[in-house]
């Protein structure tokens, strides 16, 4: 089996000039599958279709927890309704601002083993999947690939 | 005047080496300036073309006192950088940052005012941009607890630390510099400098009081954000804050009593980072030690090799000769000229190159005045004195001048940015030269009353 294989195609995007607050809108409503709603990460695309980014809930975490947070260890020291104070402070934030720009993609034509290779290696939970063209034409969740780890391991039982 | 001009001609050779060391130095310093390419590179750069073109030679570079890197000055700024590393994952600065604020009761102005003493004193015994890289941080949480603009705060430290700098020997590069190349030792920075700026700190903070003092007012349900905070949290590494503290004691000591022992301060603070070390119990100290700053250590190494190689050709002992050839002479009119003008000159260029090219500057006019003195005598004459403390008044005080001044500045501006609040340069100078003036104006009145006046 190839990526394109077990690749699920792509419904909604971003724009890089969505805000923090559309963007979050957009994957609570995004439709996953059949039947699920909300998806944790998401495609930004640009007006021509070429892939820029990629937002995922820790991007937006990232985004909500103050620059200096990460200059000293203050954790300690925040208080009751912080989280929604910062959460609103950057609700206008553009998605070309805290998008994750340097995406990691993979061919449609690309071997099963070589994807669960670069999610491994990438601590990733997703991967676009683009053709020749560099075009995206899907996206590989690390669930696909274990749902095509369980097919290998329960066709074998019926073998046998 | 002419008199002494054609005598300087005499003296100075001015061949094609030193034409070529000129043009080397003014090269140099006309790209750092322009920061088109990193400071650092350009320094590296320019010491190695004066050694590659013969202009000084390596044994010169590298182990001539009067010519080479002072290193002196390296290892006092490689040991304390060692030693802050070392001490920075114990939580010490939070705690102090989070128990000044307490202190403060949650009223922003006294929070400003005393995060404005406790930045001068640790800049007075750490290097400014330490200081301010551990405290602004804290500043912007406790300006988003009690929703304030966090900027007069941030713009308000890094006028507090460069103040707070001039106070010691190890408070700010230039009197690092100018402890090194006029063997003045701790104690004579702290019985010259630290009352003006003493003064210098009251008069800053009642100007703070008079500008802020009533701007800043929170709601009462904000403050207690603040007095709920426990700065006890911040510690992360009582046993190493322990070690850390008596080690810090001890580098303290000795450096105040380094000149009766005749230990340089780079003694006392290479036995202080590797006493941390050896206590801290780490098996890998290649973490604390890449921490180092080492651009900014190879930039003044480079600087102290291309200031070489103008010394040696007699560029310096020219421009000597010059600033004597305006002053006739008259050490008071030297001192206030030096003064000023280095004010001037940190508060829009790099005050490190400008101190390194100054000191030997200082020194060529001094052996021109007194031909008969050397060494000591002549690095110490008390006509000469004044001129050292106004250099390092001038140099560290300038920089408060303008967004580029000094470095902790720059830090200050970037971190502001990143918080989403930009401090144009005009609006920093709208701070910074008034100030860097008016200390300036304090410093002058203090030099002429207590070395031309009162005499002591």
């Amino acid at each position: 089996m190839k990526v394109k294989d077990i690749m699920e195609p792509v419904i909604d995007v971003l724009s890089p000039k969505d805000t923090l607050k559309e963007a979050v809108n957009k994957m609570r409503v995004a439709k996953r599958g059949a039947t699920k709603v909300g998806v944790k990460g998401m495609l930004v695309l640009d007006e021509k279709g070429n892939l820029v980014g990629m937002v995922s809930l820790k991007d937006i975490l990232k985004m909500i927890i103050p620059f200096y947070m990460s200059y000293s260890d203050l954790g300690d020291f925040t208080w009751d309704g912080m989280l929604e104070e910062m959460t609103k402070k950057v609700a206008d934030k553009r998605v070309e601002e805290f998008m994750t720009k340097d995406v990691i993609t993979i061919v449609e034509d690309a071997p099963l083993m070589e994807c669960a290779d670069m999610m491994v290696k990438h601590n990733l939970q997703r991967i676009p999947v683009i053709n020749k063209d560099k075009r995206v034409v899907g996206i590989v969740y690390v669930r696909d690939l274990y749902y095509a780890i369980v097919k290998a391991l329960l066709e074998k039982e019926d073998e046998r | 005047m002419t008199h002494e001009v054609a005598e300087t001609t005499q003296q100075v050779v001015m061949n094609g080496t030193f034409w070529t060391a000129t043009a080397i130095f003014l090269l140099a310093y006309a790209i750092i300036v322009s920061e088109k390419v990193h400071k650092t590179i350009v320094a590296i750069v320019g010491a190695s073309l004066m050694l590659v073109l013969k202009i000084l030679e390596q044994h010169e570079a590298f182990h001539v006192e009067e010519l080479g890197v002072d290193w002196n000055v390296i290892f006092l700024l490689i040991s304390m950088m060692t030693i802050i590393n070392l001490m920075r994952p114990t939580g010490f600065f939070e705690y102090i940052a989070i128990k000044s604020a307490k202190l403060g009761k949650g009223e922003p102005f006294r929070i400003m005012a005393i995060f404005a003493i406790v930045t001068a004193v640790l800049s007075a015994l750490l290097d400014n941009v330490t200081t301010v890289l551990l405290l602004a941080p804290v500043t912007l949480l406790i300006a988003d607890a009690l929703e304030v603009d966090p900027i007069p705060f941030l713009i308000t430290e890094a006028l507090a630390s460069n103040i707070g700098g001039t106070a010691t020997l190890i408070g700010d590069p230039p009197n690092i510099m100018i402890a090194s190349k006029a063997k003045l030792d701790f104690m004579a920075f702290v019985y010259h400098l630290t009352p003006v700026v003493i003064v210098i700190m009251v008069v800053f903070l009642f100007v703070l009081k008079l500008v802020f003092g009533k701007r800043l007012h929170v709601k009462p349900e904000l403050k207690k954000r603040v007095l709920e905070m426990n700065e006890r949290e911040a510690i992360k590494d009582p046993v190493m804050l322990k070690k850390s503290l008596f080690v810090l004691t001890i580098v303290i000591l000795g450096f105040a009593f380094h000149g009766m022992l005749h230990y340089e301060p780079a003694t006392v603070a290479l036995f202080g980072a590797g006493l941390l070390l050896l206590l801290s119990g780490t098996h890998d100290p290649h973490h604390y030690l890449a921490e180092v700053e080492w651009p900014t250590i190879f930039f003044f190494m480079g600087l102290f090799i291309i200031i070489g190689g103008v010394v040696k050709v007699g560029l310096i002992k020219w421009m000597s000769m010059k600033v004597l050839a305006i002053t006739h002479g008259n050490m008071f009119a030297t001192s206030m000229l030096i003064m000023w003008f280095s004010a001037f000159a940190s508060a829009f260029v790099d005050n490190i190159p400008y101190v390194a090219t100054m000191n030997p500057l200082i020194i060529d006019m001094a052996q021109q005045i007194w031909p008969h003195l050397k060494g000591i005598e002549l690095l110490h004459n008390p006509a000469l004195m004044p001129v050292w403390w106004s250099l390092a008044l001038g140099a560290c005080l300038g920089g408060n001048g303008t967004a580029i001044g000094a470095s902790a500045n720059v830090i200050v501006v970037g971190l502001a940015e990143r918080a989403g609040k930009k401090i144009s340069f005009v609006k920093f100078m709208a701070y910074g030269m008034p100030i860097m003036i008016l200390t300036v104006i304090i410093s002058m009145i203090y030099v002429w009353l207590r070395y031309y006046v009162l005499k002591f």
